[in-house]
């Protein structure tokens, strides 16, 4: 490259500048901030004048039992959707790679929940599983198969589980369009010669389209541990935590904790765990999939 | 051979079966909630329930009250002035990081651009605490404007990822071809680089757009006024008193939050689909 | 492309104007920012923002006041929050449970100190409510309404059960069973509606039942929270939980208005905000109102109400001429037209009060106590809220539930 002396070291850091600043200021110094924070001890009264607490917030959070409530309930959410909207995004993604027509119209259609805002979604969910709601009326009085209204939205469990239902419904969409490019790069001699193997539909799913989209499983699978974790909005807009905190996750409990309490410090102590603990799991799950195919 | 074909046609017709099934259960919510923002609120608790609204007690007057005695012309406007401000910062900035990163590989841009990446790994509303410090800090809580930073330091980890692989398959030579003629770094970033990946810049800004409009807890937590507002927290809003909820305002506004994103959604979802797939297929 | 980027440069600059126009155009006058807790489609809220918001900027000029409406939980810890960051409004409309704490932040003007006239302001205003506003010898807002709950009964429900109104505890909890069960349409139908488990829902029947939370001095809750008295009110209400009969405070549950409009809820225990509301939502429910009935320790309701404060950084002359506004005769009596007990003297003798009927709420005011005025009440209500929920699905006795509780307390209470 003759032409290396034209290019410019001020202007590619011209270019880059405003991005690093932005950047750097609202996520890289908050990342920083939020583990000073987490060793202060901090109130509404003196959030901006921190005395050094050393790992007092910690010990705090872990000697909390609504901690180990919300993160037990944070580690369920996310075990059942991830896979769960997995599973079945694969599954339509699958139906859809075999039809010709009306793919693009479903598709479409069943991305839309996508799209839908966290906040809407979640009230719609929370108007139809309501108690004297549209669907306790159709399991109950058309159906029959419960004998009375089941109250979703009062219990620790059920609660959680309607919440984890609209994560999935929401969800699949996403996970059909990435599995559904996954699956059209999959070289179709593949599929002949399992065939010619003698392999049936089954032996074909786990022999051939498995292994070769295990990359975009990879990257669902961090991405939605993400997500998974970063479950909030549905939480407050559903149950708000009822009863008693009980359907609280580690992200609505620390927005408690720090909003509705001015424990600051032991917020940003949880959300530094969390973030820890998620960095954790993003390199295992990397390296499961890696050494599999080693 | 007949055997397999009607197999094959049996294979199809239980996969349409399938995935019209799929189809009403996507859409059974929104359909309902479409359904009660149509019906009188005294209508809400009738018994026994109705899907559908009946013929004759059909009406307008949820929308009617939306569009004339709450604010939703100002949330709405609300939103999109942060939701375009968002998506031209970050279409910006974040094309600009793509270009060095993507076309001066050097130890130090690669290494920055591993920083990026890892940052998405953390959850945005984790470092709430921090953040709204630093809003404080900055006179920036209650002040629409003060929302577009926030949302733009979000988004650029994901735009800068995806426009990055974009810049990297545009032709080495048309690059040398521009140094030849003596063009500066900032000539080729805009006349040649940027044109180019408009494509995935206009994909990443339909995602950007789409995070922008429906954030919610941020938004929540440092604006105050209600001419302020955004439209998720607008419709948390009329949620809010637990003495009783006029799901019909509720869902009507709902109902209008969501056209312009279905519609852009509809009309785009070409660049979409483009968008989704460049990040996963690669990773 | 070209066109969609001069099409998006245009876009971008109006936008900038909008947002910036406005911003300069204020210069000229002051702002007040009210924050309050009227919801936000209540009849109270029409009044604030047509009737007594333009009528107070018209008589002074230069002033304008910004209203901005937060649901009543999330104002208190909006408030909290706006205390460091340079947000908090001029004025706001608190509990009166929330004083103490923001008293002991140190985010509320001290009005007798500051305000020369506030001798003469404070005078128009009963002395009852006003004491609410006094905290370690000073004044730190004007008393703004009161109120108390009293018993809502659907007519037509009792009737049907062929039950009287309740005037004794054992009444009420015989009253609750047989009003249980369902209606024509097999749907359930309850006793008692109680949309929460807080201090604000519970303390008349811990009271009422001759318990208590803390002892006079505030200073200690064992023996207290945890006394017989207060276990059996606990007790009683729990059972009447299980039995079916008392419902609401579940996410899931029907709102209480609709409930009660829509003949699900046969009884409740409100405020005079709820008669307007009914009118204007269900005008065809049929209703009486009685007192709370009485136990052991007779018919205790819970002291409600709100004062206006100043918060440290406001503008102290406009905020405090809207201060004096929002308790004047006319506002009050205008408030009053939609539920809002006046505390202003002349207020309460005018006609429109003494047509609105408030007499069964003012009689209930008489005998009503107030919540513990302590700074950390908000932190002892939420526990108060997650021990009651202990008992109610049967984690717990209320036994043990409370005496964890009382531990807790002392705590917070030191």
């Amino acid at each position: 490259m003759i032409t290396k002396s034209r290019i410019n070291r001020a202007q590619i850091t011209g270019l880059l500048l405003p991005g690093l600043l932005i950047f750097g200021m609202f996520t890289v110094y908050p990342i920083i901030r939020l583990f000073w924070m987490s060793l202060c001890d901090m109130s509404f009264s003196s959030m901006l004048i921190q005395p050094f607490a050393g790992i007092m917030n910690y010990r705090e959070v872990f000697h909390d039992s609504t901690f180990w409530t919300v993160f037990v309930n944070s580690i369920v959410y996310t075990l059942v959707t991830v896979p769960g909207q997995m599973a079945l995004g694969l599954f339509i993604a699958i139906l859809l790679n075999g039809i010709r027509r009306f793919s693009v119209t479903f598709r479409v259609i069943n991305y839309l929940p996508v799209v839908t805002s966290w906040v809407i979604a979640s009230l719609v969910f929370r108007y139809i599983f309501n108690t004297e709601g549209m669907l306790n009326y159709f399991l109950w009085k058309m159906l029959g198969i419960t004998s009375g209204n089941i109250r979703w939205l009062d219990t620790r469990w059920s609660g959680l589980s309607v919440a984890m239902i609209l994560g999935i419904w929401k969800g699949i969409g996403w996970n059909m369009v990435i599995f559904l490019a996954a699956l059209q790069q999959v070289p179709q001699d593949l599929y002949e010669a399992a065939e010619i193997d003698g392999c049936g539909a089954w032996k074909k799913f786990v022999n051939v389209t498995l292994p070769a989209i295990r990359g975009t499983i990879l990257f669902a699978l961090i991405e939605l541990t993400i997500g998974g974790f970063n479950v909030f909005t549905s939480i407050k807009m559903i149950t708000g935590g009822k009863p008693a905190h009980q359907t609280d996750t580690l992200l609505t409990w620390m927005y408690y904790k720090a909003f509705s309490t001015g424990k600051f410090g032991y917020a940003a102590a949880l959300s530094f765990v969390m973030a820890l603990s998620l960095g954790l799991l993003a390199i295992v799950q990397f390296r499961m999939m890696r050494n599999r195919d080693a | 051979m007949k055997s397999k074909n009607a197999a094959k046609i049996r294979a199809a017709v239980i996969r349409y079966l399938l995935l019209a099934l799929g189809t009403v259960i996507f859409t059974l919510p929104m359909i309902y909630m479409i359904s009660t923002s149509l019906r009188p609120n005294g209508a809400l608790y009738e018994y026994p329930p109705r899907f559908f609204p009946r013929w004759e007690a059909l009406t307008l007057e949820n929308y009617d009250y939306i569009l004339h005695q709450s604010k939703f012309y100002l949330n709405f406007l609300n939103s999109a002035i942060v939701s375009v401000s968002t998506i031209v910062a970050a279409a910006l900035v974040g094309s600009a990081m793509a270009f060095v990163l993507g076309k001066f590989k050097s130890k130090g841009t690669r290494l920055l651009f591993a920083f990026i990446i890892i940052t998405m790994i953390i959850p945005g509303t984790t470092m709430i605490v921090p953040q709204f410090e630093l809003a404080t800090r900055l006179g920036m809580v209650n002040q629409l404007w003060g929302l577009i930073p926030f949302y733009v330091a979000w988004v650029i980890p994901f735009s800068t990822f995806m426009i990055k692989g974009f810049m990297e398959n545009i032709p080495g030579e048309i690059m040398e071809a521009a140094w030849i003629d003596g063009a500066d770094v900032w000539t080729v970033y805009s006349k040649i680089a940027m044109p180019l990946a408009s494509p995935a810049i206009a994909s990443v800004s339909i995602f950007n757009f789409l995070t922008a409009w429906e954030e919610y807890p941020w938004a929540n937590t440092v604006i105050n006024d209600n001419s302020k507002r955004t439209l998720p927290i607008a419709i948390a809003g009329f949620f809010g008193q637990h003495q009783f909820t006029q799901w019909g305002y509720v869902f009507a506004m709902s109902v209008l939050t969501l056209i312009p994103v279905v519609l852009i959604f509809i009309l785009c979802q070409k660049f979409f689909v483009q968008g989704l797939t460049a990040g996963s297929v690669k990773g | 492309m070209r066109t969609f980027t001069r099409i998006l440069t245009l876009l971008l600059a109006c936008m900038m104007l909008a947002v910036i126009s406005p911003a300069m155009a204020e210069e000229q006058s002051v702002t007040i920012n009210f924050w309050h807790h009227y919801s936000a489609q209540s009849a109270e809220n029409e009044t604030l923002m047509n009737v007594l918001i333009p009528a107070f900027e018209a008589e002074n000029p230069g002033i304008k006041v910004n209203a901005v409406s937060h649901e009543w939980a999330e104002l208190h810890d909006k408030v909290l929050v706006s205390a460091n960051s340079n947000a908090l409004p001029d004025v706001a409309r608190c509990d009166i449970a929330w004083l103490p704490e923001f008293q002991k932040m140190g985010i509320l003007v001290a009005l007798d100190e500051e305000m020369p006239d506030f001798t003469d302001v404070s005078g128009q205003l009963l002395d009852s409510a006003m004491s609410t506003a006094v905290i370690g010898g000073h004044y730190y807002a004007l008393a703004l309404n009161t109120n108390s709950k009293i018993v809502f009964y659907n007519t037509a429900m009792l009737e049907a059960a062929g039950v009287k109104v309740p005037t004794t505890m054992d009444e009420w909890t015989e009253a609750i069973k047989k009003l249980s069960g369902e209606n024509a349409n097999g749907q359930q139908v309850w006793g008692w509606n109680e949309p929460a488990l807080a201090g604000w829902n519970i303390c008349p029947f811990i009271w009422s039942f001759g318990g208590s939370l803390t002892n006079e001095d505030q200073t200690a809750a064992t023996g207290y929270i945890n006394s017989p008295e207060t276990v059996k009110a606990i007790e009683t209400f729990a059972g009447l939980v299980k039995a079916g009969g008392i419902t609401g405070f579940n996410a899931g549950d029907i709102p209480m208005t609709d409930g009660f409009g829509t003949g699900r809820y046969a009884m409740m225990l409100e405020g005079p905000w709820k008669s307007a509301e009914l009118a204007g939502a269900y005008p065809d429910v049929a209703y009486g109102t009685a007192p709370i009935p009485a136990g052991e320790g007779g018919s205790i309701s819970v002291l409600g109400g709100e004062d206006i404060a100043m918060f440290n950084t406001a503008n102290r002359e406009a905020a405090w001429k809207f201060m004096q506004f929002m308790t004047s005769e006319y506002a009050e009596t205008e408030m009053a037209k939609c539920g809002q007990i006046p505390v202003n003297k002349a207020a309460l003798e005018s006609d429109t009060v003494k047509a609105a009927d408030y007499a069964p709420f003012i009689e209930a005011i008489q005998t009503a106590k107030a919540r513990p005025t302590v700074a950390a009440w908000s932190e002892m209500d939420n526990e108060l809220q997650v021990a009651m929920n202990a008992v109610v699905t049967g984690e717990k006795t209320a036994q043990e539930a409370m005496d964890e509780l009382a531990a807790s307390w002392d705590i917070l209470l030191k």
